[in-house]
């Protein structure tokens, strides 16, 4: 449904993307994370076609979104980074707008409104005044504007934005339920937000991909594999040894004594927990611990944006 | 969606955003009160049921008023992100500036609609010319349009309203100085430009009571020109 190729933006000498391509495909919901500044914005507003790549190209629901703008417009619902609000107008007269431009037929706009208002939780909001809403309802309207002609596909820059937690699940299971026939791009600095939602993730950061994958494939890379927590008790020489001698350890390392049990982290392409007891049982050590631990999709984010500083 | 139908749709949305704020009423109260002013001075002074003086002094007050009605039009969107609203919904170039374009323009007829009084207390105490009457209305219209288009050009170039109203007037003032500057000069051919340049000399065949095709071609040449600028400029924005 999206497939972006090689896109680079300059804005005079500053780069701020920089050949990044990556590939949407139908029923998907791609998360798009990064520190700020690093680029999610103008890629969004270029798949919109907000603004022009300076090179390569981008096809969103089969068109180019450069030489076949408004075929792509048609196709794409778009939240900006703001929501796009006229502060004089209500809520109601505010969507009625949207549904006219984006072309919502006459004989059912009222009906679609009111469907949508009910879907983002806006609900008899429809005389209130745009700009005496509060943050969490403004990005409502921002949503609501954003699916009202039904698109194939969606870009939300920041969707959860200075939501509430409890605003943040609403939004959460309504883009869970848009996403089911469309393709829904969405850019957050939330990564809980993005382990409950997406299939798949693509980093970026200075402008450039800096991991594309399943969630898992991302944590496993980034975050430098699934490691074990051992704490067996200590001795007057290290367990280390004994532990990585075990065929189905890879890595150990001691990571210190307390309490008089040693800690070791291990890394293993399998659960090695079992062979670890079995080892304890013979030599007759204590276990207090033994931990799986994968890493989180903050973890590989820091291990991605720390390593480059 | 035809863009005429989005033209609609746009045209709608800015008139509701007029009359939803003050700026609408303060407008037509301002208007209306000078418009009773130049009226009243206008019939006294000269003793003739006539609005002659009344629509010449009210072209040069919208010269100063309109600037602020058109201000907010490009400005105002670049600053919330409606803008960005705009250009990714499928909203053809034309339709955006035909649809902001034709409310301004029908907040004026309403301007003007609101000084119907005048002629009719002209009717009732004399008998004035309603041939020069209508068209000196009709003058006062295309120069509406003009400054119109004109102020929807500096509104393009700028994310500041307030920059975007006095350059507009900015923009505006030389059409209506070159006519007094025409009478500074004694070279023939740099006081006939100089008074072609102003829409004082344009608008006096209306007053006047004449339609003049070469002054009407002035006025839709002028209002087509800023509309094309306008064109130009959101369109160079986006590359930016």
């Amino acid at each position: 449904m999206i497939s972006v190729r090689d896109i680079t933006k300059r804005f005079g000498s500053l780069v701020a993307v920089d050949r990044v391509g990556f590939e949407v495909g139908r029923g998907e919901i791609l998360g798009f994370i990064g520190p700020n500044g690093a680029g999610k914005t103008t890629t969004m507003r270029i798949l919109t076609g907000y603004i022009p790549a300076t090179e390569g190209t981008a096809l969103v629901a089969g068109h180019d979104v450069f030489e076949e703008n408004m075929q792509v417009r048609r196709k794409v619902g778009y939240l900006p980074e703001t929501p796009p609000l006229y502060p004089e107008l209500t809520v109601g007269a505010y969507l009625q707008f949207v549904a006219e431009i984006r072309g919502v037929a006459k004989a059912g706009r009222s009906r679609r409104i009111g469907e949508v208002m009910d879907m983002v939780g806006l609900a008899g909001w429809e005389g209130r005044i745009l700009g005496s809403l509060s943050k969490g309802y403004r990005q409502r309207v921002g949503l609501a504007q954003a699916v009202l002609h039904d698109p194939e596909v969606l870009v939300l820059d920041e969707p959860t934005s200075g939501l509430d937690p409890r605003q943040v699940v609403g939004i959460r299971e309504f883009i869970e339920n848009l996403a089911q026939d469309r393709t829904v791009i969405l850019s957050t600095h939330i990564l809980s937000e993005v382990e409950r939602l997406c299939d798949r993730v693509v980093m970026i950061h200075k402008g450039r991909i800096a991991a594309d994958g399943t969630m898992d494939e991302v944590r496993q890379e980034a975050g430098g594999g699934t490691r074990y927590l051992l704490e067996l008790e200590a001795g007057s020489e290290s367990r280390a040894p004994a532990v990585g001698a075990l065929a189905e350890v890879e890595q150990v390392a001691p990571l210190g004594v307390a309490g008089g049990f040693e800690r070791l982290e291990a890394r293993a392409p399998t659960d090695p927990r079992t062979a670890v007891a079995r080892l304890a049982t013979e030599r007759g050590w204590q276990i207090r611990a033994m931990e799986r631990h994968v890493p989180s999709l903050e973890e590989a984010f820091l291990a991605i944006v720390g390593r480059e500083r | 969606m035809s863009g005429t139908a989005v033209a609609w749709a746009i045209f709608k949305k800015e008139l509701r955003i007029y009359f939803v704020s003050p700026l609408a009423y303060v407008f037509l109260g301002v208007f209306l009160f000078l418009a009773g002013l130049f009226f009243y001075l206008g019939v006294t002074m000269t003793g003739e049921a006539s609005l002659r003086v009344m629509l010449s002094n009210l072209s040069v007050t919208l010269l100063f008023l309109l600037p602020l009605l058109t201000m907010k039009h490009f400005a105002e969107e670049r600053r919330s992100a409606t803008f960005e609203l705009m250009m990714t919904a499928p909203v053809p170039l034309w339709s955006l500036l035909l649809g902001k374009w034709a409310a301004s323009v029908c907040l004026c007829l309403i301007l003007l609609a609101g000084t119907a009084l005048f002629p009719a207390v002209l009717a009732y105490y004399g008998d004035p010319d309603w041939g020069v009457m209508a068209t000196s209305y009709l003058g006062l219209l295309l120069c509406c349009m003009a400054f119109v288009s004109a102020g929807l050009f500096s509104s393009s170039l700028t994310d500041e309203p307030v920059a975007a109203g006095l350059g507009g007037v900015i923009l505006l003032l030389p059409f209506w100085l070159a006519g007094s500057a025409a009478d500074l000069t004694s070279t023939e051919w740099l006081r006939e430009t100089f008074r072609g340049l102003s829409f004082l000399t344009h608008l006096e065949s209306f007053t006047s009571g004449v339609v003049d095709t070469a002054d009407l071609v002035w006025f839709v040449l002028f209002t087509f020109a800023f509309l094309f600028l306008t064109w130009r400029s959101v369109e160079s924005r986006r590359w930016r």
